[in-house]
């Protein structure tokens, strides 16, 4: 490798306290995002399998009086990118330049890291090497000699455990230097043989145009590849004399294929530095993994053990969740909105503007708030499977069903995290090859029933279904994956023709995730729903309530404007059992978030005449501590609904005065039958338009959210015919 | 003979990969080239895919992939 132009050294030394901009890159899973949230105290999505960073994403702070810049960039396993992350990556090292580039090893597997190490040291960018999970390798007994690796790759190495922030002082002391000094560091030089450095030289003498880019060599070498993005973008023609001319005599000594022949190049070097400086254990302890994956991926127990672990991570969820949003709902509706409202009449704000904050924020936006506890839950458990390892296990077992409706073992993660929130699950989509997979992966992901659409079961079960609320509740998650199954082959049949790709996945060891871990990523998963609930939710829920009394004055809300427009579009549900006025405009409303289909029913459905509170209106003393005493309350429900039940616990199944408000309006205006009918719309009409907006993002045009729409819509309508019309024929409503 | 028809447990040398363009350089990229050393470990519950070890880490593949992987028996 060459050694570094010398006039960008001198000119960094001019100005000494420049920004640095450090790129992170390595292999997928080797903890790159984990090294940067420990360096940078960001918090950068980390999880326990390949794929999990699939956007270029940057953390700056403040160091030695300069400002440096982290960019975290997708794991890849190569600078010849084969996934849409992997491009992101490598366009990044290629055109902008970073000041030095910190390459993540993960250390119990050298050699296939140092095989990408090779080709970051053809960009001619400074480079710093960080031998990550340092203590895993101690613990298999590896014994790594970085000083080997340093002499021969001319670049530091610096042993770390990025979880416990070992070494990472070193590691940035180390990366700024070679940022700002490149001459006090000799830059190594490997080289590729004597028949590809000719090759090369001959590339480079004719490539006079391109002397000015800093890595000339990698350049070289991709045109020698025939890498068909770098053809493209350099606008050098494969056939070009001058490359002909080139690797003519490669050709004849080691064939046709050069790409191979650079692969099986690097890869021997790698292997042959990894001999060099790794020594391995005499004897091969049977490790953790393999005794776990023993029972886990075992022939007979693998899809017990998956079913189960589905089953319990529902169970869990609904279980420890369910006391609290009993907690939560009786605290909103109760005192909350009574003590806002006496606070609001004591200053002498005017009737409407209580009414507003009363009945539009405090009954929309709580109607939502109160699934904090379950949605909570759920990300915890989502981000529990990806800490430990077990995701990628899940997309090895499943990836046979998933081939038979034409999706990928890899499929399964992004649907998989589908049933937290829809919106983050398209953007995984990204970890699949061929965008066939990625379209019809994004396509299923809405029938994945997602956080914000249990308010709508959990009200409606309470009401109708009580007794058997956790099967209903299960039936309408197994009726949208049956429902994906079913769509998935149908567009495998249609839209989707030809042959679905390879899967080829690393499977990551087993990790034993911290709480604080999962604290934190369970926190910037959730908070997402707060922040909706704080904006879009907020919103609407004015936006209502204004819909609802305006003209203003206007005595029933069912001639309001909100009810006119509702009114128009009701006939529409009529043969799905839920042709009224309330359920089109909750309904409607719901197509910018689905929990606002609950907020919105808080507000239409309020009995028209006030009913007096007669009874004597308990102190703030005694609420507060009726507040307390239930919440400790609420724990012990929880402790004994995952121990003493094997279905999933009932929520909100006792009938309390408080919340009674809404559900026994609903009790009147639904039939058990309409009542499922309308959950199975809720789950299956169009996504909310956040889902929309994401899909646009990732496939850069309107199609697949416009079939998405399109499918959805009668696909809602269609199955809640047949739920409702069906179940009147066979005399059930 | 071939990776998929190695039995968990078997080990084989890469001799040669049937496949090209993007797939061919992935697997390469992978660590999947002539002369390595892999080992079957298992096959998944439902028959495919089957998992390996190669280079020090544990990659799974589906057979239908596995099929153009030639191995000679180590
Ligand atoms: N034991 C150990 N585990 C680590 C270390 N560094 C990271 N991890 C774990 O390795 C896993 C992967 O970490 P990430 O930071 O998500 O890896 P990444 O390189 O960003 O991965 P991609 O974004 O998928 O390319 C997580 O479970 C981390 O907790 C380490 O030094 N030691
Ligand atoms: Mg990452």
């Amino acid at each position: 490798m060459e050694m570094k132009s010398n006039t960008s050294g001198k000119s960094r030394q001019d100005h000494e306290k420049k920004d640095l901009i450090i790129a992170v890159a390595g292999n997928p899973n080797a903890g790159k995002s984990t090294l940067i949230n420990a360096i940078a105290g960001s918090r950068l999505h980390v999880g326990n399998w390949p794929g999990v960073t699939v956007e270029k994403r940057s953390a700056s702070f403040e160091f030695k009086g300069r400002q440096i810049t982290l960019v975290d960039l997708p794991g890849t396993y190569s600078l010849s990118p084969y996934t849409q992350e992997e491009v992101i990556a490598r366009d990044y090292l290629v055109t902008q330049k970073p000041d030095v580039i910190i390459n993540v090893v993960d250390a119990t597997n050298l050699e296939r890291n140092l095989y990408f190490t090779m080709q970051l040291l053809e960009l001619n960018i400074p480079l710093v090497m960080a031998l990550n999970m340092h203590d895993e390798a101690l613990q298999k007994g590896l014994i790594i000699d970085t000083e080997k690796i340093s002499a021969m790759l001319g670049c530091t190495v610096v042993p770390t455990v990025a979880t416990r922030r070992d070494g990472l002082d070193r590691l940035l002391e180390q990366a700024v230097s070679f940022a700002t000094d490149p001459e006090n560091h000799t830059a190594g030089h490997v080289s590729y043989g004597e028949d590809i450095e000719k090759a090369v030289a001959t590339i480079l003498s004719e490539l006079p145009a391109y002397s000015s880019v800093p890595h000339t060599r990698w350049l070289a070498l991709k045109l020698l590849e025939a890498d068909v993005q770098v053809m493209q973008a350099s606008g050098i023609s494969v056939n070009a004399p001058f490359l002909g001319k080139a690797t003519r005599h490669l050709r004849a000594a080691h064939g046709e294929d050069l790409e191979a022949l650079m692969a099986d190049t690097r890869y021997a070097l790698a292997a042959g530095l990894t001999r060099e400086a790794l020594q391995k254990p005499q004897k091969r302890k049977r490790e953790l993994t393999e005794r776990i994956d023993a029972v886990v991926l075992n022939r007979y127990l693998g899809i017990p053990v998956f079913l189960v672990a589905m089953w319990l991570i529902f169970k869990l969820t609904f279980d420890i969740a369910g006391p609290f949003t009993d907690w939560l709902d009786g605290v909103v509706a109760g005192p909350l909105t009574r003590w806002t409202s006496t606070l609001m009449a004591l200053v002498a704000a005017p009737d409407w503007t209580i009414s507003l904050v009363t009945e539009g924020i405090i009954g929309g936006v709580g109607a939502v708030l109160v699934f904090l506890p379950p949605i909570f839950a759920m990300m915890f458990f989502i981000t529990l499977l990806e800490a430990s390892g077990y995701m990628a296990r899940a997309a090895f077992v499943m990836d046979r069903v998933m081939h038979a409706i034409g999706l990928h073992g890899k499929s399964f993660i992004p649907l998989l995290l589908g049933f937290g929130c829809n919106v983050p699950a398209v953007y995984a989509t990204r970890t699949l090859e061929n965008p066939r997979d990625k379209a019809l992966t994004a396509l299923l992901i809405p029938l994945m029933s997602c956080g914000a659409r249990l308010p709508v079961y959990v009200v409606f079960t309470g009401v109708f279904f009580a007794a058997y609320a956790g099967t209903v509740l299960w039936s309408l998650y197994i009726l949208g994956i049956a429902l994906a199954v079913a769509v998935g082959w149908l567009f495998k049949k249609t839209l989707f023709r030809g042959e679905s790709p390879a899967f080829i996945m690393e499977l990551p060891p087993y990790r034993m995730p911290t709480m604080k871990n999962l604290m934190i990523h369970t926190w910037e998963k959730g908070k997402h729903y707060l922040i909706k609930a704080g904006t879009w939710i907020l919103a609407i829920s004015v936006f209502v309530w204004f819909g609802l009394n305006m003209p203003w004055g206007v005595e029933s809300k069912k001639d309001s404007y909100l009810g006119i427009a509702s009114q128009t579009i009701a006939p529409v549900f009529a043969p799905l059992g839920f042709g009224t006025w309330e359920a089109a405009a909750s309904l409607l409303t719901g197509i910018v978030a689905k929990e606002i289909v609950v907020s919105t029913m808080g507000q239409v459905y309020i009995p028209e005449t006030e009913e007096e509170e007669n009874q004597e209106a308990p102190t703030v003393g005694e609420e507060i501590k009726e507040i307390g005493v239930s919440f400790i309350g609420a724990f012990g429900n929880a402790a004994k609904n995952v121990f003493s039940t094997v279905g999933v616990a009932t929520m909100s199944a006792e009938e309390d005065e408080e919340t009674a408000g809404l559900r026994s309006v609903i009790a009147k205006a639904f039939t058990p039958l309409s009542a499922y009918a309308f959950m199975a719309f809720v789950l299956l009409y169009l996504p909310c338009f956040i889902v929309l907006v994401a899909m646009r993002h990732e496939f850069g045009s309107w199609k697949w959210a416009g079939v998405t729409i399109a499918y959805q819509t009668a696909l809602a309508w269609t199955v809640a015919f047949v739920i409702y019309q069906g179940g009147r024929i066979i005399g059930l409503g | 003979m071939t990776l998929a028809d190695l039995k968990p447990g078997q080990c084989g040398i890469i001799t040669k990969i049937n496949v090209s363009g993007a797939l061919k350089r992935r697997l390469m990229d992978m660590g999947v080239v002539s002369g390595t050393t892999v080992r079957v470990e298992k096959v998944a519950p439902l028959g495919d895919p089957m998992e390996v070890h190669i280079k020090s880490y544990q990659l799974s593949l589906r057979r239908g992939e596995a099929d153009k992987i030639d191995v000679e028996a180590a």
